[in-house]
């Protein structure tokens, strides 16, 4: 696997249940000068808005935090779509927020944020899929693809719940199923550049 | 949904300026690029072109076309925290002569969502009658849908968990009755609302308000129309005035108007025009 680690703008994870042990960990290899923002797309409940940051912070490498509208991505630091928001990606390297209705019952929705972040990056960004128990994200992992970015789904074996892996993979012929420690393994490459 | 490209946008820009008089080109592109697709789907206009010459052939069009593009607020009582704010920090214990000529307006309205919050809260503490309270719509078709009390029952459920965590004085229910698959709200809540058929420049805005409820509004727009329309805020406001705006959305130090507004709740971006 040859991948030219300078190319990439952004990486964008999206799951649900049973995602969050999984982006525990790939946030905790990091290195903390890893090159680009990290966007992540979790489902969460409408109501509560604060503890998830913290929670996820505990053993991170890179700072997280929920953004403002408007907020301009920098590299090294992971953004997390707030709660009852969904998350759009700008051109500019901006986040842009929405209350506009769920998608897939879900707001903040991972095909939303795949898709406009698809369309900011083209074929620079790196799109992961993880365990969850709905179909949101195969379509937006889809449009990833069909910009040239490069995708890749947590092994359904592994998932805790693999509805939202399988519906990805059956919309997307994916670049890569890889395990969390294969996940890691691919970002590493990304760390040290 | 039929995929607009970043040209199909521009020439759409174009042909509402040109028709309309109308401005978009300061909306944030990306939800704006979604909510026209959506209302393209809503209509059955199968390409950009389509879209096009409704805009420019078909007047009637383009007043639902306001309706159908702009979001309306989530749910009712979004963010119960906030309306506890209103009620229990700020209403309650207002001496009596900060009431007289208490103004409030709501700019941009849609489904009514915050409107008939906000009336529900004010009615709950016996205020309904003693405020003043401006509603603003884009179109005819959104004043038509606020005024018939409609609103759809995918968002009643939430609606009611919010009421719930609110801690209202009922419960929802007592302000809607059901009928033919939706809930239609009580009008009476509403009656003294005074509604202003304004453009989405708020050029008839109301003048010294002392609230104005504009939460995740200026989400849709680039920072330039923010900066716009938050000195149109700045000046309908009278002195210690209070801005609510979404919970997410903040007055930057680099916006030239921060120096003009303090923030007073963190957590519910309340912010007070300075004396």
């Amino acid at each position: 696997m040859n991948i030219d680690v300078t190319k990439y703008k952004a990486l964008i994870i999206g799951g649900s249940a049973g995602s969050f042990q999984v982006v525990t960990k790939i946030l905790s290899s990091l290195s903390d000068k890893f090159p680009i923002p990290v966007l992540l797309c979790l489902h969460r409940l409408k109501h509560v808005r604060s503890g998830f940051v913290e929670a996820l912070s505990l053993k991170s490498n890179i700072p997280i935090e929920e953004p403002n509208d408007k907020d301009q991505l920098k590299p090294g630091r992971a953004y997390l779509a707030p709660a009852n928001y969904h998350m759009f990606i700008e051109l500019a390297n901006r986040i842009a927020l929405s209350t506009d209705d769920p998608v897939n019952h879900s707001r903040p929705s991972i095909d939303l944020s795949f898709t406009t972040a698809a369309n900011a990056y083209r074929d620079k960004l790196i799109a992961i899929i993880l365990s969850g128990a709905n179909r949101d994200g195969a379509l937006g992992l889809k449009v990833v693809s069909e910009r040239g970015g490069i995708t890749i789904v947590q092994d359904p074996k592994e998932c805790e719940v693999k509805t939202m892996t399988e519906s990805a993979m059956q919309l997307t012929k994916v670049d890569y199923v890889y395990s969390t420690e294969e996940i890691i393994r691919f970002l590493s490459k990304l760390n040290y550049t | 949904m039929v995929e607009l490209g970043i040209v199909d946008i521009r020439e759409i820009v174009r042909i509402i300026k040109k028709s309309y008089d109308y401005d978009f080109s300061n909306f944030a592109l990306t939800s704006f690029k979604y909510s026209l697709e959506k209302v393209m789907a809503v209509n059955g206009l199968i390409n950009a072109e389509n879209l096009f010459r409704k805009l420019s052939d078909a007047p009637d069009f383009f007043d639902s076309f306001l309706h159908d593009l702009f979001i309306p607020s989530t749910e009712m009582f979004r963010d119960p925290s906030l309306w506890r704010w209103l009620r229990e920090e700020h209403f309650y214990n207002m001496p009596e002569r900060h009431l007289d000529n208490y103004k409030i307006w709501i700019p941009q309205c849609i489904s009514g969502a915050e409107l008939y919050s906000l009336c529900i809260l004010l009615k709950e503490i016996d205020l309904i009658d003693k405020v003043k309270i401006f509603a603003s719509v884009y179109s005819n078709k959104s004043l038509e849908f606020i005024k018939s009390g409609r609103y759809p029952l995918k968002k009643l459920e939430v609606s009611k968990e919010n009421y719930v965590r609110f801690q209202g004085s009922n419960t929802l229910e007592t302000y809607y009755t059901l009928s033919n698959n939706e809930a239609i709200r009580d009008t009476s809540l509403i009656k003294s609302v005074e509604f202003i058929k304004d453009d989405i420049n708020f050029s008839k805005a109301p003048q010294n308000l002392k609230l104005i409820l504009f939460r995740n509004v200026m989400i849709y727009y680039n920072p330039t129309l923010q900066n716009l329309i938050l000195d149109k805020m700045n000046k309908s406001l009278s002195a210690a005035g209070n801005l609510i705006i979404g919970i997410k959305e903040t007055l930057k130090p680099s916006n030239a108007l921060s120096t003009s507004f303090e923030l007073i709740n963190n957590n519910e971006s309340i912010y007070k025009r300075k004396i």
